[in-house]
Parts: structure tokens; sequence; C-alpha cells
């Protein structure tokens, strides 16, 4: 039954993560840049959540619209002021360029709201539910059926639109996409407006039962991008099931072992993964490049 | 938006504090007061109160006085400390004191430069064994984990009769120091905790540390925790029907902690802290509430106190004649303080505060009522 | 064009000279104790990023190690002298040591990982030993650190902070830097350029790609190390925001902003770096919004890093060509340069090459021919090392290579071309060929000097000073024969020498393998094109499906039933 609630916990955990881990690898996908400031991003749209809630007073459900359309504004402005200035440049370049934008983020968040800790409001309520004797917050199984909605809905764009299609030849082959006539800088800024709204959706979830501070995203980047390569690079159901592992690892592994001996055990597992799989959980195997 | 409507307040107030100070006309008795606090980082939020604490006794400068003081930030870093006192320090101006970083780290890099300046450090850094370094040059008007920690354990085991503590602590800095002072001082009371573990801070789920900590049947949860980790953890024990009552380190009684919880969830929580400002008490500490509202638009807490008392003391010294580093040294050191908090002076190592109080939540407000007050209180370690 | 950590550029250079010259008379006259601090704070991280520079921008290994190596150089310089009263003569070469020790130990296993899971592999490494450092109190002091470190202690004797502290970080700056820059300029650091571009190319150049990794890996901990024990003297207190990850951002940003691979780059970038928080200091709270914004605008402006936009605003003058010098006499040819025997390989269970056997004699060109998927591309790679075979033998002049690598059997005597093209696009055309005696000669002078005799031979000495990047198909593929003949093999294996080629171009490079083969060289040539190979070569193979279906003269070709059913029947002889 314990087992049973941790898992819950950490799945919920998990889905979370996996949005955060999803907005990065959508924007690897599209432009092979590394967004380092997707942490970053997190934490500014759990604030965002966190000062609008006063404003907008209703369940956070109908707060997360608005939230992700924001973010989504303020992805389009980190592509254009980080991104399409260096898109032909050394991919390294947009490493920096990211990095620069996540300490523009958490600075900008401790001027405008303080350091104190923030709370956002609960998708539907802060009360929990009891299934069969396991003690469920509210909170907890909203953030899994978000989330998995959040994340099915993506799939279904990219798999059954016209826009989906697009972007997908876009992440696959910006030349190849160009020559064929699709509009490449249109279909980039919206990717960085889908991950970026990812990373509003993931910091209004986790803004409420973990809270949220100017420095929260630090280690959210760290977890994004060891579910993106552990899962595989690039792939995205590996980005899902690598943010589920570390969750899983943090709430389960860590009820068994001391936190910091399972946050060891995290690493030193990526390590034996990586020497059994060195292409990650899902991906492809190394190809000669031509 | 009221965030950022005060944001804006505070800001401006702040700037123009710092305006009114920096435009004091140089005269020759003008001195400066740095305050070399972490503002960025994970320390921010305590960081904050300090310079509010200090800028706000710094307002107050004795007749004939002037006051220039910058705030530097010394983000996380022990690096960062050292060169910002570098910075303060080094340039040749006439320094009498530091408002200096209440992360132990930090204050463990200032100590030897302090020294080889000779300026003062005024701090309220609770952790670390800053006092212990045989250091002359570090004051400290917050009481030690060798206090804090004391009553901690002593109001666990002596007044709510509790044998069996499990101790929850942060693998930081201050959550080590907190959990090797708790420990020593439960042993002293012939308690042996049934629990002990360390977590991250940036441990998101405690459900796992608190469902291990059940296990061993515990008849009091004692918390050594940070601000949002000490929230998180009381919610999510309310949420799981844990009825047992909570003890917790200090970053329970910031208001800012107190804000992330309904009051209901607070209901039989305690913690220990140098004193609350919110909760009121004197006259004297209504009136800096009061103050610290109006100027930075947040609740004060007992480290924006401790080191507003400091600087306080630091201006006492000088309105008394001291003029140099060296004097307000000695000031501080042979002196005696009735300050807002409690009544400071120097047990010969740079520990000021003696005092600690219990602070407990009923349930129906997030302000908390002092319910036990410890005085005199020397620490068992060392 | 960008290589190396320098460069002979006059104008740069002086400018960078000036620039030293600046630094020195700022600290010397016009420095404060405080800025003195952050120039020796800048120089330890300097040290650190001309370390990365090494394994990030020459071997281009994104290591996220770098920062774990600082700490545990801090770590160690920090328990020795504060716990047990080492003098710093002594704690220097532990901090040294221990880094170099855990990079060899983890670099075996993880420097085999591709780019990003190589990152991955390196982060887990440095969490490790955070999560160590912070829960480990007896051994590091946990997360308070500890205390009592003394400033840096040699011979017995303090050195001061302030002037003699900052001289002696850059100090070690200046020898650690020159020493890097003498390696990255040298056959060394060309060799690992090589192994970033394309470690496989390097490979079949007879370059040890691993070794190379482990060293540039091993070098940057050692640098690493050094500056770490410098950081822990400066603060005077050792604790886990050594090991943290800002430290390792900081120095990736530090690299990239000075220039990727350039030792300038590292030092112009942490002396910026370090220094723009500080002169936004006065803005308080605000000071670090403005440093991301400047950070923003620098990359966005000086892409390249600093040493970029300096080499491109001060361009290099070219070098004047090197003379060529004669090649080693080469060994007698063996009387059978290449045997295969019953190679087989599969792919996800389909059988790629099944027991194809030939051997190619001395001075004989053997044609190997048959339908896109028929294993020929396979088989050459397999011949040169880049994949394994499942059975079978390879003989190289005689000598078993089945169990070698590819850079060994290179040694052997193995050159092969790429069907795609392997050059490196920011390359000269003779750095590119000279890039195939780096193995054998005894500098980069002495490769390049070899480099032109070649490029006369193949009569594109021209050319040498061009980009590989802009060269026409013909002339590209007369430099990837350069390059292939520069490594003076004792087989050939071209892969479609001919694709791309004018009739002119195709009749030169006919007639260069015949005299080729008229000295000895055993060639094995893939190629579409029959009647480009039909009468160049001496015998013909034809694969099917990864079957030998015709072993023979070439003229029996083209009379061959199951040859003509498999493969001339529907591709039309070309």
């Amino acid at each position: 039954m314990t087992l049973l609630q941790l898992l819950v916990n950490g799945v919920a955990l998990g889905a979370a993560y996996a949005l955060v881990a999803l907005g990065f690898v959508l924007v690897l996908n599209a432009t092979a840049a590394v967004n380092f400031a997707q942490g970053d991003l997190v934490m500014a749209g759990g604030l965002l959540a966190a000062a609008l809630a006063p404003h907008l007073p209703v369940p956070g459900i109908l707060l997360l619209p608005a939230v992700m359309a924001v973010m989504a504004g303020l992805g389009l402005a980190v592509c254009a002021a980080a991104y399409l200035p260096l898109r032909h440049r050394p991919p390294v370049s947009v490493f920096i360029s990211t990095i620069a934008v996540g300490i523009i983020l958490q600075n900008g968040a401790t001027l405008l709201s303080g350091p104190e800790p923030k709370s956002a409001p609960p998708l539907f309520g802060g009360g929990t539910l009891e299934i069969g004797g396991l003690v469920v917050a509210e909170q907890s199984a909203a953030i899994v059926v978000v989330a998995a909605l959040l994340i099915g809905a993506q799939q279904w764009v990219f798999a059954r639109t016209q826009f989906g299609r697009r972007l997908r030849a876009t992440a696959q082959d910006p030349e190849m996409a160009r020559a064929c006539g699709i509009p490449v800088t249109a279909m980039v800024l919206a990717t960085f407006a889908i991950g970026t709204a990812c990373a509003g959706a993931a910091g209004l979830l986790l803004a409420n039962q973990f809270f949220v501070t100017p420095t929260s995203g630090g280690d959210l980047i760290l977890k994004a991008y060891i579910a993106v390569t552990l899962g595989g690079w690039g792939s995205v159901p590996g980005a899902v099931a690598g943010a589920l592992v570390i969750a899983l690892f943090e709430v389960v592994v860590s009820a068994v072992l001391s936190y910091p001996v399972a946050l060891a055990a995290l690493y030193a597992t990526l390590l034996a993964v990586l020497v059994v799989r060195p292409q990650g959980l899902f991906g492809e195997a190394a190809r000669r490049r031509a | 938006m009221t965030i950022l409507r005060r944001t804006v307040r505070a800001t401006a107030m702040t700037g123009a504090l710092l305006a009114a100070l920096a435009a004091t006309p140089a005269t020759a008795a003008d001195f400066g007061f740095p305050v070399l606090v972490p503002v960025t980082g994970f320390l921010s939020l305590e960081g904050t109160s300090q310079r509010n604490g200090a800028v706000l006794a710094l307002r107050k400068a004795p007749a004939g006085i002037g006051v220039r003081s910058t705030v530097i930030d010394t983000g996380t870093s022990p690096e960062t400390a050292v060169t910002a006192l570098d910075r303060a320090a080094g340039g040749g101006d006439p320094v009498l004191a530091v408002a200096a970083s209440m992360l132990g780290t930090q204050m463990l890099a200032m100590l030897p430069l302090a020294k080889e300046y000779g300026v003062p450090l005024v701090t309220v850094s609770g952790t670390a064994s800053i006092t212990e370094q045989g250091n002359p040059w570090v004051f400290r008007f917050f009481p030690g984990d060798a206090v804090t920690k004391a009553a901690h354990a002593r109001y666990v085991v002596e007044e709510l009769g509790k044998r069996r503590p499990a101790v929850i602590h942060q693998t930081t800095a201050y959550g080590q120091s907190g959990q090797a002072h708790l420990k020593a001082e439960f042993e002293r009371l012939g308690v042996r905790p049934v629990f002990e573990e360390g977590v991250d801070a940036s441990a998101k789920d405690l459900l796992p540390v608190i469902t291990k900590a059940l296990a061993a049947e515990p008849d009091v949860l004692v918390l050594h925790l940070h601000s949002a980790p000490t929230a998180l953890f009381i919610r999510q024990a309310a949420a799981h029907g844990v009825t047992l009552p909570v003890v917790a380190g200090s970053a329970m009684h910031q208001p800012s902690t107190a804000a992330l919880l309904d009051p209901a969830e607070l209901k039989g929580v305690c913690a220990e802290t140098a004193a609350s400002p919110v909760s009121g008490g004197s006259p004297a500490v209504e009136a800096f509430t009061a103050e610290y509202r109006a100027a930075f638009g947040t609740e004060p807490d007992a480290f924006a106190l401790g080191q507003y008392d400091g600087m306080r003391m630091v201006l006492d010294a000088v309105a008394g004649g001291a003029r140099t580093p060296d004097a307000v040294r000695a000031a501080l050191s042979a002196g005696r303080h009735e300050g807002l908090a409690m009544t400071y002076r120097s047990d010969g190592k740079g520990n000021m505060a003696h005092s600690a109080v219990i602070v407990c939540y009923d349930g129906r407000s997030r302000v908390p009522a002092i319910a036990k007050r410890y005085d005199d209180v020397t620490g068992v370690l060392k | 064009m960008r290589r190396g950590l320098g460069g002979g550029l006059p104008w740069a250079g002086l400018l960078y000279a000036a620039g030293a010259a600046a630094l020195c008379l700022y600290a010397l006259f016009g420095a404060t104790p405080y800025g003195l601090r952050v120039l020796t704070v800048a120089g330890v991280y300097a040290l650190a990023a001309i370390g990365f520079q090494i394994v990030f921008g020459l071997a281009g290994a994104l290591s996220l190690a770098q920062g774990a190596f600082f700490g545990l150089g801090a770590y160690a310089s920090g328990i020795l002298s504060s716990q047990f009263g080492w003098d710093f003569a002594a704690t220097l070469p532990a901090a040294l040591a221990v880094p170099l020790l855990v990079a060899l130990v983890v670099g075996l296993p993880v420097l085999r990982l591709e780019s990003h899971y190589f990152a991955l592999a390196t982060l887990g490494i440095a969490q490790i030993l955070l999560l160590a450092a912070v829960n480990l109190p007896a051994l590091t002091g946990g997360a308070n650190g500890l205390a009592g470190v003394p400033g840096v202690v040699l011979f017995g004797r303090t050195v001061p902070r302030g002037l003699p502290l900052a001289a002696l970080v850059w100090g070690i700056v200046a020898v650690g830097g020159l020493l890097a820059w003498r390696l990255s300029v040298g056959r060394w650091g060309r060799a690992l350029t090589l192994v970033r571009d394309d470690p496989m190319v390097a490979a079949t150049l007879g370059l040890d790609v691993g070794r190379l990794r482990l060293g540039a890996f091993a070098l940057s901990a050692l640098f690493g190390g050094a500056a770490g024990a410098l950081a822990v003297h400066t603060q005077r207190v050792v604790s886990p925001e050594v090991l943290e990850f800002p430290v390792m951002v900081t120095i990736l940003t530090v690299a990239v902003v000075g220039g990727r691979g350039r030792v300038a780059g590292a030092v112009l970038g942490a002396v910026l770096l370090l220094h723009l928080p500080e002169w936004l200091r006065g803005l308080e709270r605000g000071y670090l919004l403005v440093y991301g914004a400047a950070l923003l605008l620098t990359i966005v402006l000086a892409p390249h890093g600093l040493t970029g936009l300096v080499e491109r605003l001060l361009p290099a003058r070219a070098r004047p060509l090197p003379a060529p010098r004669p090649l080693p006499e080469p060994a007698a040819p063996h009387t059978e340069p290449l045997r295969v025997e019953g190679l087989r390989k599969a792919f996800g269970g389909v059988w790629a090459v099944d027991g194809v056997s030939l051997a190619v004699p001395r001075g004989a060109i053997l044609g190997l021919i048959g339908p896109n998927g028929s294993g020929k591309t396979t088989l050459i790679n397999l011949v040169s090392g880049l994949e394994r075979a499942d059975a079978g033998r390879v003989l190289v002049a005689g000598r078993y290579a089945t169990a070698l690598r590819a850079d060994a059997r290179a040694r052997l005597g193995v050159a092969r071309s790429f069907q795609a093209g392997a050059l490196p696009a920011a390359a000269t055309v003779l750095e590119a060929v000279a890039a195939a005696r780096l193995e054998r000669s005894r500098g980069v002078a002495e490769a390049e000097g070899q480099g032109m005799a070649v490029l006369h031979r193949l009569g594109i000495a021209d050319h040498a000073a061009t980009l590989c990047g802009g060269l026409p198909a013909g002339l590209r593929r007369r430099v990837e024969l350069a390059r292939a003949l520069a490594r003076q093999p004792a087989v050939l294996l071209l892969d479609e020498p001919a694709a791309g080629l004018t009739d002119a171009e195709k009749r030169e490079l006919a007639a260069h393998l015949r005299a080729l083969a008229g000295e000895g060289l055993g060639i094995l040539l893939v190629e579409h094109d029959m009647g480009f190979l039909l009468p160049l070569a001496t015998r013909v193979v034809v694969l099917d499906q990864g079957r030998t279906l015709y072993d023979g003269p070439p003229q029996g070709v083209r009379q061959d039933r199951r040859v003509v059913a498999a493969y001339l029947g529907e591709g039309g002889g070309a």
C-alpha cells in the first residue's frame, strides 16, 4: 500500500518532469540547440501562475491556458533574442545565449517578485482523495491527467495535422523543409512557443505542491537534460520515460535508501545504462555521419 | 499586480534610502558600513532579510556621523564573499563594521581576511563553527545552533515530554550544522532519536522521508529544513493525516514560510527562533515591524531583527566614541546591548545572542505566538 | 580559418601581447587589493578553461566533468593543507594527481560514448562527487566545508595575497597556457582536431582515437585540478560550492565566449567574464540581470568568441607554403598487400557480406562492383576496420589484421577514401593531406612538407591553401586520393573515386592509378562506372547480396550470365 502510494506520487512528479523534458526535446529536435534556459522558463511559469492567481481567483486549470499563452509569447521572445541571431553559428553559442537567458530570467524574477517561495493555485482543489485506502492528493491526480493530456495533444498535433507535419519536417531537415516551401523560421518560432508553453504548464503544476523560488530552475534543467539523454537524445517517448525514471528514483527509491544515496544510485544507474546502451534507452545506435 | 506594485514600491523606497545614505555629505566623521549579504541565489530570502535589517538600522545614524553603506551581493560561493569583502574593505575607505553574510561557508572564508583588514563582521549566521575559529573579529547576533538547538531539543523533551523524536534535516550547511547540535543535545537529555535523515534542498516530494520517519514510530517530528521544504513537509504530513506534533527549525518562523500554508495546516506546529517580530510583544518590536513593512513591503523575520540589533549595537558604539574598527570591536566584545529581540553580550568568542524562543501556531492564523523563552543558554558543543 | 589554439597571427598576436602588457601594468600599478583579487580569480578560471579548451575545443568532447576536476583539486589541496599542514609544493602535485587518476579511471569506459551521452556521463560523475562531498562530513567537512585552509604556503613561506598571489597564479597560467598552446599547434593538437571533426576518418589515418581522447581528458583534468588548488587557497575555505554545476557553467561560458579551442580565448574570456559582474556591482540586485544581458549581447555579436572576433577584424596573413619534403623511402611492396578470406558480416539478421574471399596482389587493381546494397562499402569498412567482421580473416601485407582496430590496420598499410567525402570543410587542402602524415612525422612542419610533396605529385599543389569546403568534385576526389597516398599504403581502398568527375578528369585519375599500381601498390576499386573501371582493372569481383558472383578477368564480366542478370541487366552498365 505504501509502495502504491509512493508510486502514485512518483508518477505525478514524473509527469511534471516529463513536461519540462518535452519542451526541451522539442526545441532540441527543431533546432539542434540545447536550451539551457528551460529550467528557468519553468520557474518563470510557476511564478507567473503565482502572480496571476490573486487577480484571477479561478482554479489552476483555468489559469493554465493563460499561463501557457503568456509563456508561449515569452518563448517567441527567447527564440528571437537567443536563437535566431545564432542559428547559423556554432551550436555551442546557443548554449551560452540560453545560459544568459536563464540568468536574466532568474534575476528578473528575483527583482519582480522577491526571493520568497511562492505557491500556485491547485488545478482543481487542494484536498485529497481516498481511493481504496490510498491517499491521493487531488493535485497529484490532476497533474498526471493534465500532463498526459498535454503530451497526448502534442503527439496528436505532430502526428495528425498539417502544422505538425511541417514542424516535424523542419525538425528532421531544415534545409530540405525550406526547399519544400515550409516557412522554417516560423516553424522554429512555433516550436519555441510550444516548448516554452510546456515549461509554463510544468511550472504551474509543480509550483502548487512544491512551491517555486527564483532559483528553482537550476535543478530542473539538470533533470531535463538527464531525462532527455537517458531516454535517447532527441526521442520524445524517451524523454518522458527518462523523466519518469528520475522521479521514481526520487520518490520510490529514496523511500528505501536515504535521499542522497538514492540520488547517487540514480547517477550510478545512469552510468550503467550508458555502458550497456551507449545510445540511451530509446535512442538509435549512432550511425556514421556522412 | 500587487507583487509588482509592492516590489516597485520597495525598490523605490530602498533606492531613496540608499540615495539618502550616499548623498550624506562627506564629513570628517564619515564612515563605511558595507552590507555583504546574499541577495541572489538560494539564500536570497534570508540574505534580503539581513540586508533590510541592516539598512533600516543604518538609517538611524548617530548625530554627527555620516554613514556610507553599499549592499554587495555575496551570491552563494565563498569566493564571491571574499571578493566582496576585499571590495568593501580594501579600497582605503574607513570601514567601521561589516554586515556579513549568514551563509556559514562564506563567513568561514571571510574570517581570515577580516582579521587581516581588522574589521568586525556582524552577522546572523547561526550555522557553522564560525565563532570557534579563535577569530576576534566575528560577532553573531543570532543565537548559534548551540543555543537554538538546545532550546529546540529541550522544548521537545521537557515541555512536550516526547522521548521518540524523528529528526529530518537538510543536507546543506544549515542543516548539517543544526543536525549535529540537535543530536548532541538530545543525547544530553537522554533521548535517542528513532529516526534521522538528511534531505537534499532540491528534493521535491517529501512523502518518502515522511513514510520512513513514521515507520520508526516517533512521537514527535523534529525538522531542521529550509523555508520551502519546511512548508512542503508540513503540508504533505497534514495531507496524509499525520497528527504528530511538529517542532521545526528557525525557517518555519519566517512569515514567508507560513504564507505558503493554510493556517489549519499549521495547527500543532512549533518552531525555534531567536525572535518573531510579527508576533509583537513590545511596543519597540511593533514599531520595528511597522517600519520594516513600510520600507520594504514585506514581513520582517528574526534574521532581519538580529541584523538590525547588531548594526544598532555597532552604531551605539560609534555614538559612544568608537572611531576605528578596533574600537568598535572592543565595544562589541565588552559591551552589552538591549536589543529588540533580546539582550546581547559576547561570551568572549563573539556569540552575542544567548536566548531562543519557541513559537507555536494555533491553526487559525499565520502569526505564531511565543510559547517558551529560553534565556542564557550556553551551548553544549565545544 | 579556425584551427589550433593560437595560430601565427601577427596583428592579433600583437594585440594579445599588448593586452597582456596592459593587464600587467594594471596589476603592478593600478589595482587595489580588490582588483588584484578579481584578477587572481580570473587567472584561476583561465587555467581551468585552458584545460577545457583542450578536451572540448580541440578534442570536441563536451566534458561536464571539468568543474568536478576543479573541485577535486580544491578538496585535495584544501584537505591536505588544512588537516595535515602540507606545503603547497606538496599539495599541488596531489591536486594534480587526484583528478588525473579519476580521469584515467572513468575516461576509459566513458570516452567511447558519443557527444551528449559522454556529456551526461561526465555530468553524472560530477554529481556523484558533489553528493560525496556533501554527505561524507568526516572527510570533507560536509556542506559546511573545511575552514582553516591557509593561503598559498610555498616552501614554508606564505605567499601574501594581492600582487604576489596574483603573480603566482598568472605565472602558472602563463606556463600552462604556453604548454597548452605548444601542444595544440603541434602534431598532437592537429591530431585532436582530426578526432573532433571525424573520429572514424582520424582512425583510418592511423591515429589512435581512444588514446588521443584519453590524453586530452587527462590533460584537462590536470589543468582543472591546478585551478581548483589555487582557488581554494585564494578563498581560504573548501566547501561543496567548488563542485557545484555553476563552476562548470562558468568554465564553459569562459571557453565559448573567449573563443572555443583557443588558449587566448580562455584567458580573454576569463578576464572579461570575471570582471563584468564586478563592474556592474553598483546596480545591487539588478547587476546579474544586466550581466545576463551583456553575456547575451556578447555571444550574439561574437558567436565565434572574442578571439574569433579579433581574427575577423585582424585576419591572419596567408602563411607561405612550405617547401616539399621527400617522404621516407617506402618498404619494398609485399607480394600480396591484401587478402580476404571468408569474410561475413550481418546487420540485423541480414548478411551484408556473406563469405567473400579475394586477393589484391602487388601492382594489381582489383575492381569491385555490384548493385546498390550488394555489400561493397561494407566490405571496404570491414577491411579498413571501421566495422567488425562476424567471421573470416583479413591479411594486410601478409599479416593477420582481423583482430586489429582501424588505426592499427592503417599503420599496417591500409589506406582508404570515403564515398561521401570526408575532408574537413574548414581545413586547407594542405592541412587535410598533411593530416595523413601526422602519425608518422616528427612534427607539423615535416608533415606539411611531405604533404606538399604528395600534392605536387598529383598536380594539385596550386590549391594547397584552398579550403576543402569549397572544392569542386573533381578536385575533392583528387585531394582524397592525395591524402590516402600520403599514408604510403600497401593497399589503397577507393570507394567510387570517379563519381561526379568529367570524362577528362576520369582519364587523368585512371592514369594516376595505373602509375601507382606500376610502383607496386595494390588497389581495391569500388566503382559503378564500367567504362572507367573495366579498362583499368586487372581483375574484377562482382558482389550480389553479399556473395561473390564473379571473380575473374574484366573481359569476362559482360559475358557472365549471372552478372548480367543481377546487375548489368537492370543497371544498364551506366
